[in-house]
């Protein structure tokens, strides 16, 4: 069980509302974190991901290890969140 | 496998055309399961707003009009599980399809309803950039750019309806279409051709994604009538070029395609493999509209309950007498 769960996402994207849902049918929190009403955190996102996308999901571990998931990637996010 | 269900009906994917025949099969107590390995509604579930769809004056949004098809779907029944679908087979009682995790799904029936994907560029500088510069996905990424500089890559109804979009968030967008003119349709050209912050450059190739970092700074492109180079300053480059079918997972399965990889059908939406069936944007000769797709979904559901009537291991009991003539050819057990 991940300690924090954080969606970094936009307004119109419809991937993110998957990944919500995949959470959701996890029985797993998260806090969202919007960069259409966010955007000076866009810098702060590349960073840590990478990339310029979204979603964006930074999965931090009980030992504060983060891993982060970029898009709707069940594959990587399960394990992530297990 | 053990405990492993003999579903009447598995569909894979869960775009327009899916899930409008998952209503259609749950209503006449067909058991579906969808499986999808995207998002649930497929491409146009990322689609800003869908203004040709009937019933929605106003337009609806691609995410709002996904959810009401879930939601219609799951009302009568059907089940919707993530499932990325790599291989099926023709087994001799029932179908199988087989996902990435390693799990065998068993079906009297299947429906390949997986859409289309949007296709690269190919451009030097793409793969790199992808994810970081490089998009497919105006309605998920177009707001990281606001007030930024953006070209779009496409002529053709998704470029014209994605730039729009992007247009309503950025500074400004180069449109560069390889042909010399729109594939679009009218209305949105007008709509183009009315949006100061956009400039269309027709006969012109984007050869080179240039950037520095993590972030693109400019694209190279040629004209090919006049084969000068020309280069655009931009933050981004979204890419609209056009489709491809998702049917690599078909690779061996005997399903035929047409020469573009799209799965052919009869006329009643069923495949060469009786007890496969294809509707959708997917399917050879399909119009690539949500109306369209809908109106196989269903029509793929309506042969499928006729098949089903056939099947031995899945008849419950008498079924009423059918009178719409689909799938011609006869189920047999051998």
């Amino acid at each position: 069980m991940p300690k924090s769960i954080t969606i970094f996402t936009t307004n119109t994207c419809a991937y993110c509302v998957m990944v919500e849902r995949f959470l959701d049918m996890k029985g797993l929190k998260y806090e969202i974190v919007n960069l259409d009403e966010q955007p000076e955190l866009q810098q702060e996102v590349l960073e840590m991901s990478g990339a310029l996308t979204v979603p964006i999901t930074v999965v931090t571990k009980q030992d504060d290890s983060k891993e982060v998931v970029i898009g709707y990637n069940i594959p990587r996010l399960a394990p992530a969140v297990a | 496998m053990e405990n492993n269900p003999v579903h009447d009906l598995v569909v894979i994917g869960a775009g327009p055309a899916a899930l409008s025949a998952a209503v259609y099969t749950t209503r006449e107590d067909i058991e579906t399961l969808v499986l999808e390995k995207g998002v649930i509604g497929g491409l146009a579930a990322i689609t800003d707003s869908v203004e040709n769809y009937p019933g929605f004056p106003d337009g609806i949004s691609g995410l709002e009009l996904a959810d009401r098809l879930r939601a219609q779907a799951e009302r009568f029944g059907t089940k919707l599980e993530y499932g990325d679908v790599t291989k099926i087979e023709n087994g001799s009682d029932v179908k199988k399809a087989y996902t990435a995790d390693n799990k065998e799904y068993l079906a009297h029936t299947l429906l390949i309803a997986t859409g289309n994907n949007y296709k690269r560029l190919e451009a030097e500088g793409e793969k790199e950039y992808y994810g970081k510069g490089v998009h497919y996905c105006a309605t998920c990424d177009g707001p990281l750019y606001k007030g930024k500089r953006l070209v779009a890559v496409g002529g053709g109804n998704s470029a014209a309806q994605e730039s729009l979009f992007l247009a309503k968030l950025v500074d400004h967008i180069d449109i560069l279409i390889r042909k010399d003119q729109w594939r679009a349709s009218d209305i949105l050209v007008e709509r183009i051709a009315k949006t100061p912050n956009i400039t269309v450059h027709f006969n012109t190739e984007i050869s080179q994604i240039v950037g520095e970092g993590n972030f693109v700074k400019r694209v190279v492109a040629k004209n090919n009538q006049t084969n000068q180079n020309v280069e655009f300053a931009t933050d981004g480059v979204f890419v609209f070029i056009g489709l491809i079918p998702n049917t690599q997972f078909l690779a061996g399965s005997g399903i035929e395609l047409d020469e573009r990889g799209f799965v052919k059908t009869n006329e009643h939406l069923g495949t060469n493999i009786l007890g496969i069936f294809c509707a959708g944007d997917v399917r050879s000769g399909a119009t690539e509209q949500i109306a369209s797709a809908v109106g196989e979904g269903a029509t793929a559901a309506l042969t499928i309950r006729e098949y089903l009537d056939q099947v031995p291991a899945r008849k419950h009991g008498d079924h009423p007498h059918r009178s719409m003539q689909t799938d011609s050819r006869t189920y047999s057990a051998a």
